[in-house]
């Protein structure tokens, strides 16, 4: 009786700590809403490096490389022109490709705005999913420096977040893996 | 004749107490040399056992405890040549321990002044990263970073929330993709948490925390 009563102890601290672990009181749900905050502007950098001409070959493929890692594998990113209605769905390494043969001699990309639009909500199978909405405006120019194209589009991303765990150096490291999934073109501006 | 019985009386009286008052007196002073032995011998038993123990390394005791143990020991001065005997190889075997517990000490000292060194090192290159005014300048920095490390895929984990008893981790990364993400960023928002090294003084794993 007193094994089964010690056996059922420990069982009960494991789940306790395990619940604790993937429960979130606010300070921990704050922590974690700006780890993907953070993501949205990682990948911000990344597609301005990306985009700029300035960029040698080899550093804007590891870029790309880094970019990736930050989405679901079957993510897709919108891509919208102010003279056509289509919006185009591009795998995520394409809209790379596709933003570094855009034909201008220079691009300026700028994200702002960057804030969820539906908080991280918890899905029955622990992963929380939450939108972020971004603007994006883009500026093409000639070689004389001459703006040629110029938009502004609000993206929404939808973002998944869930715990896992490793082994690093003989221990279980608990983390909490933020991924972006399709990235949809919402409305696009000459503004 | 009455007068003469009581002077027999009277002698044989001052015979009985001068006997009995010495005898007693002799009694008192054997005692005490008894006590005395008995003190020696148990203060020799217990320096015997001590420094048995000492030397067989049965004891507790701390190196500063055993010291303290001897210096008493020899404070005693027991003239025993067993004790003296024992006290010769004690001795001898605290000032190596002695010696072995500086050495480890100093060496221990060299290593936080190493890691301290080394935790300046790596902040410092980890904003003159995000800060480098070129890509060609902050792979140069990252190089160098690198070769504080046992290789360039050594994890490196990052928390985001201390929680009381755990940790939460951001996705573990390593070393070169971190070094990178301060290049491409162009910002340092983690500080040092926690080094490991391997043998050969190269760090082989790396824990930050959000600033």
């Amino acid at each position: 009786m007193k094994k089964i009563i010690a056996t059922l102890a420990v069982v009960l601290c494991f789940v306790g700590t395990a619940l604790a672990q993937d429960n979130l009181d606010f300070e921990r749900k704050k922590a974690i809403d700006s780890l993907a905050l953070e993501k949205v502007r990682d990948l911000s950098k990344y597609i301005k490096i990306a985009g700029s001409k300035d960029t040698p070959f080899s550093e804007a493929n590891r870029v790309i490389d880094r970019a990736e890692e930050l989405f679901m594998n079957d993510a897709e990113i919108g891509v919208s022109s102010l003279s056509s209605n289509t919006i185009t769905y591009y795998r995520v390494r394409k809209y790379f490709e596709h933003l570094m043969r855009l034909n201008y001699d220079r691009v300026e990309i700028e994200w702002y705005n960057i804030e969820y639009v539906s908080d991280l909500q918890r899905q029955p199978d622990g992963t929380y999913v939450g939108v972020i909405t971004i603007f994006q405006t883009f500026r093409g120019y000639d070689a004389e420096g001459n703006l040629q194209y110029k938009d502004t589009t609000k993206k929404d991303i939808t973002v998944y977040v869930k715990r896992k765990e490793t082994q690093i150096g003989g221990r279980t490291i608990g983390f909490w893996d933020v991924l972006l999934g399709d990235m949809r073109v919402k409305e696009t501006t000459n503004r | 004749m009455k007068n003469r019985i009581t002077t027999v009386i009277m002698v044989l009286l001052a015979v009985f107490v001068t006997l009995g008052g010495n005898t007693s007196c002799k009694s008192k002073k054997k005692l005490a040399k008894e006590a005395a032995e008995a003190e020696y011998k148990s203060k020799v038993d217990q320096s015997v056992n001590d420094l048995n123990a000492i030397l067989d390394d049965e004891s507790l005791w701390t190196l500063e405890e055993k010291e303290a143990r001897v210096q008493t020991i020899k404070d005693w001065n027991l003239q025993n040549a067993e004790v003296d005997d024992l006290l010769l190889q004690v001795e001898k075997k605290l000032a190596r321990e002695r010696a072995q517990k500086e050495e480890e000490e100093r060496i221990e000292a060299q290593h936080q002044q190493q890691e301290q060194s080394v935790n300046a090192t790596l902040e410092n290159n980890f904003s003159s990263i995000a800060r480098a005014g070129s890509t060609s300048q902050a792979n140069r920095i990252i190089n160098e970073t690198l070769g504080l490390f046992e290789s360039k895929n050594v994890p490196v984990l990052i928390i985001i929330k201390q929680n009381a008893g755990f940790n939460d981790y951001d996705r573990p990364t390593t070393i070169e993709n971190y070094l990178n993400y301060l290049k491409d960023q162009k910002k340092a928002t983690e500080k040092i948490f926690e080094i490991k090294y391997n043998t050969n003084g190269k760090i082989n794993e790396l824990e930050l925390i959000k600033k």
